[in-house]
């Protein structure tokens, strides 16, 4: 996909396995058969956190990189996380 | 540690009959005796058939494949399952060599996988060479899935005991010590101390693999007395990829275990077996792989192979594991399959490790064309190849039960075939 | 030591296909790529081996000229090389046809040779003996192709042999057989050649080398058409279009114009690789439909490309899920999407 010039966020969780087949732009997801989910989140947390997985990815497509990048998706449980990404 | 002895009784016939009898190399299965093994509310029906090296019949929808052993009237086998893990340890084990207990049916998410007696996929499977009860089974009307796995799981190990039971009053054939690892300090006389971690697929229901009676899910790394691990603490209810699958059997009979305690005392010193989880997220991943590694080194090990059970996503864990252990300086071998296609040209590996030495048990997508055969056990049809059980058919090797052993149990392999290239020279 | 490159007419600035025919040919020192390529030899070898000249042929008449190659090797020798580098010809046929020849010859009468093609590439079987590193698909990877072929061309001139972890590739075949002893074993006996000091003993070659050059991002996702693309196996309830649960042999592609979220009970993935309850239970989970449509309403994504494209990971090769790969960038180009979001189980 990179190859023919599309810019593809790739969200998974197995980020190593991505890393190694070259995928240029990776986003952490939720777990390996739910990359865009988290069943132990309550519903409306579990939509709050794919709606800013989805954001992030395409933040992700819009960043110029280099080589094999692994960006991070603040989860929900540590808001100070969210606030420091925010910052 | 008390020392545990293998008293091996040879099987050579198997056949099903009204009692259960051991008697010169040949065991006759009483049908009554596998009903009451198999008593639970989640079953309806149980059928044991026989199934020997050789027969023209095909094992369809395998699921778990269990030796026959017991410590006689005492007890003793299967800790966490059939009798308390505060037991009494050591002793005597007695072995139905050449024999196997298996269920073959429809269980979801059992990813569907076959044995042939016969022909060219019968050199593929372990379970091929062993003389096999095969438990054919009829969930009660109601029953959850779950329950059904739960009885069959139990029954097997139950029908596994009383079956070797039958061999207890026998002379053996043979007695074996079992190899106890060198523990971290001893001396070894300069020989390297060699251990093993095996990593167990953790999926959930369906797909777990417990350790004492429990799933390994959520467990740190552990180190575990192999002895316990001949005495079945590591029982499989993993029903994936079946040709990376390692049942039961192959855990009371490590094949690693075997050929490092073969070794013993001669080449290497065994240092000890690790127990792993698969997990389903790459940061429990990484977290057990540091962790076991870790355990490696704090066993004094040297040197460790790896083992993995399931496709692509095993093959990080075992690669996270190499990584770690070659980075402080430990070699590490991991038995990796190859995925490069039916044809083989394409790149062998997804994701393998940075550092370390493989060794490749077979390309899963090669084809294999079976012969008709006369009878089918576990099912009417095949439905990888939307065939009648019967039929001649073409599978992946990746169809045939534990043929790309990813604990090591198997003669398969691949290899360049260009001649002069010398990247391959380990055979 | 002195090397010779050799380049088709196109990369060495001589022209296009209207000039595909052109004749062998030798120009002085580097040229085109052969520029960063000497810059780079000469970093990686402490300035010990230089491109003295390049030999240049038309594609075309590489390709299809009887006693070419050996007329190419003839130019080669009269520059004194004493090492041959081919290409990078990545996925161009004829291009990397002459290179694997060349290099084929060039081994042959013992003059150390490398080609660089893309693994896909069919000149990849012409190579004979010699060693074949890995290039990108297009010139779009130069810089990394030119990179592995530098440090490759360093190895084999210190006279070490080539193996998976320098890019190479070969068109050789790696299929299983029965062999005398079990991995078990053979595990154990290469435990033993570690301690015996062979650092490298392995019965797969380590190493993978599929570099993918990034695409450049797009200016904001707010003006981007943007497509949702899973290997997960999602397929409609039912699997009516008997999607494999394994060893994908294709792709397909659903419909979500006008759709807003991917309701359970009406999708589900057949993936056999993973537990499927929970993204059966909200597929959402496992193609973010639900989330992307909302940004698309408040138009922080400019729109989102109205069918999904499907297949399943679980034990498919990486040659097939390359071509995958190149068959869904071509139909998403053609429908002019932007950018892509993959998701991977």
């Amino acid at each position: 996909m990179e190859r023919a010039g599309i810019p593809t966020a790739v969200i998974t969780n197995l980020v190593s396995i991505a890393e190694q087949v070259g995928a240029p732009r990776i986003v952490r997801g939720g777990g390996i058969p739910y990359p865009a989910g988290d069943p132990e989140l309550k519903p409306d947390a579990e939509r709050a956190w794919r709606r800013r997985l989805v954001q992030r990815a395409l933040d992700v497509v819009a960043t110029p990189v280099e080589r094999p990048t692994v960006f991070e998706v603040p989860t929900t449980n540590k808001p100070e996380a969210t606030e420091a990404a925010r910052a | 540690m008390p020392d545990l002895e293998r008293f091996v009784h040879h099987v050579d016939a198997v056949e099903i009959g009204e009692t259960t009898r051991y008697r010169r190399q040949r065991l006759v299965v009483g049908r009554d005796d596998v009903t009451d093994a198999f008593a639970d509310p989640a079953l309806a029906t149980v059928r044991p058939h026989a199934a020997s090296p050789g027969d023209r019949v095909r094992i369809v929808k395998p699921l778990d494949v269990v030796e026959p052993r017991s410590r006689g009237p005492e007890g003793g086998t299967f800790p966490g399952w059939l009798v308390p893990v505060n037991r009494p340890r050591g002793g005597r084990t007695h072995v139905l060599r050449g024999a196997a207990v298996l269920a073959a049916g429809f269980l979801p998410r059992n990813q569907e996988g076959l044995v042939d007696m016969s022909g060219p996929a019968a050199e593929l499977s372990p379970f091929a060479r062993t003389h096999n009860v095969v438990v054919e089974f009829d969930p009660a009307s109601g029953a959850s899935w779950a329950d059904v796995d739960a009885a069959v799981r139990r029954g097997l190990l139950r029908l596994a005991v009383h079956l070797a039971n039958a061999a207890a009053g026998a002379p053996a054939d043979a007695v074996e010590q079992v190899v106890g690892p060198h523990p971290a300090g001893e001396p070894t006389g300069g020989l390297p101390r060699v251990g093993v971690i095996t990593n167990l697929q953790t999926q959930g229901a369906f797909k777990d693999v417990f350790v004492y009676g429990r799933s390994m899910a959520g467990s740190l790394p552990t180190l575990i007395d192999p002895a316990e691990v001949e005495d079945g603490a590591v029982v499989s209810g993993q029903y994936g990829h079946p040709a990376l699958r390692n049942p039961t059997y192959l855990h009371q009979n490590h094949p690693v275990i075997a050929a490092l305690a073969a070794r013993d005392g001669t080449d290497l010193r065994f240092g000890g077996l690790v127990l792993c989880p698969e997990p389903v997220d790459q940061a429990s991943k990484e977290l057990v792989s540091e962790h076991a590694a870790w355990l490696c080194r704090a066993a004094g090990m040297d040197a460790v192979i790896v083992t993995k059970e399931g496709a692509g996503n095993a093959d990080n864990d075992l690669a996270l594991k190499a990584d770690a252990l070659e980075a402080a300086g430990v070699p590490v071998v991991a038995l990796y399959a190859e995925m490069s296609g039916p044809d083989g040209t394409g790149p062998p590996l997804v994701a393998g490790p940075r550092k370390g030495s493989l060794v490749s048990t077979g390309n899963y997508d090669q084809r294999v064309a079976l012969p008709a055969v006369e009878r089918a056990l576990g099912g009417a049809r095949l439905g990888i190849a939307d065939a009648p059980a019967e039929a001649a058919v073409e599978v992946p090797v990746a169809a045939i039960l534990s043929a790309l052993s990813p604990i090591g149990a198997g003669r398969f392999s691949c290899a360049d075939i260009e001649p002069a290239d010398r990247r391959e020279g380990a055979a | 030591m002195r090397v010779v490159h050799y380049l088709n007419q196109f990369y060495a600035g001589l022209g296009g296909e209207e000039a595909a025919s052109l004749e062998p040919r030798v120009v002085a020192g580097p040229v085109g790529p052969g520029r960063l390529l000497d810059q780079l030899l000469g970093e990686l070898s402490g300035g010990a081996h230089r491109i003295a000249a390049t030999v240049v042929c038309g594609d075309d008449h590489a390709a299809a000229t009887a006693g070419v190659t050996e007329r190419l090797l003839e130019l080669v020798r009269e520059q004194g090389a004493e090492l041959l580098l081919a290409g990078p010809a990545f996925g161009s046929g004829r291009y990397g046809l002459a290179c694997a020849r060349l290099a084929a010859a060039g081994t042959a009468a013992g003059l150390p040779s490398i080609a660089a093609m893309h693994p896909d590439n069919p000149g990849l079987g012409e190579a004979g003996r010699a060693p074949v590193v890995a290039a990108g698909a297009s010139a779009r990877e130069m810089r990394p192709t030119v990179a592995r072929l530098a440090a490759a061309a360093v190895r084999l001139a210190a006279g070490e042999e080539l193996t998976g972890s320098d890019g190479r590739v070969s068109r050789t075949v790696r299929l299983g057989r029965i062999v005398e002893r079990t991995g078990a074993e053979r595990a154990v006996a290469l435990v033993l050649r570690r301690f015996a000091g062979e650092t490298d003993v392995t019965e797969i070659p380590l190493g993978g080398f599929d570099a993918v050059d990034p695409a450049a991002p797009v200016d904001t996702p707010a003006g981007a058409l943007v497509a949702l693309l899973t290997e997960g196996a999602l397929v409609p309830a039912g699997n009516p279009d008997r999607l494999e649960s394994a060893r994908a042999t294709r792709w397909l592609r659903y419909d979500v114009a006008g759709l807003d979220t991917l309701a359970g009970g009406e999708w589900e993935s057949v993936d056999g690789g993973f537990a499927t309850t929970a993204a059966n239970a909200d597929p959402n989970r496992l193609v973010p439909l639900d989330a992307a449509r909302a940004l698309e309403r408040e138009g922080y994504l400019g729109r989102l490309h109205g069918e999904v494209l499907v297949t399943v990971g679980n034990g498919t090769t990486v040659a097939t899920a390359r071509r995958f790969g190149i068959e869904w960038g071509a139909r998403l180009r053609k429908a002019q999407v932007q950018a892509a979001i993959l998701t991977a189980t």
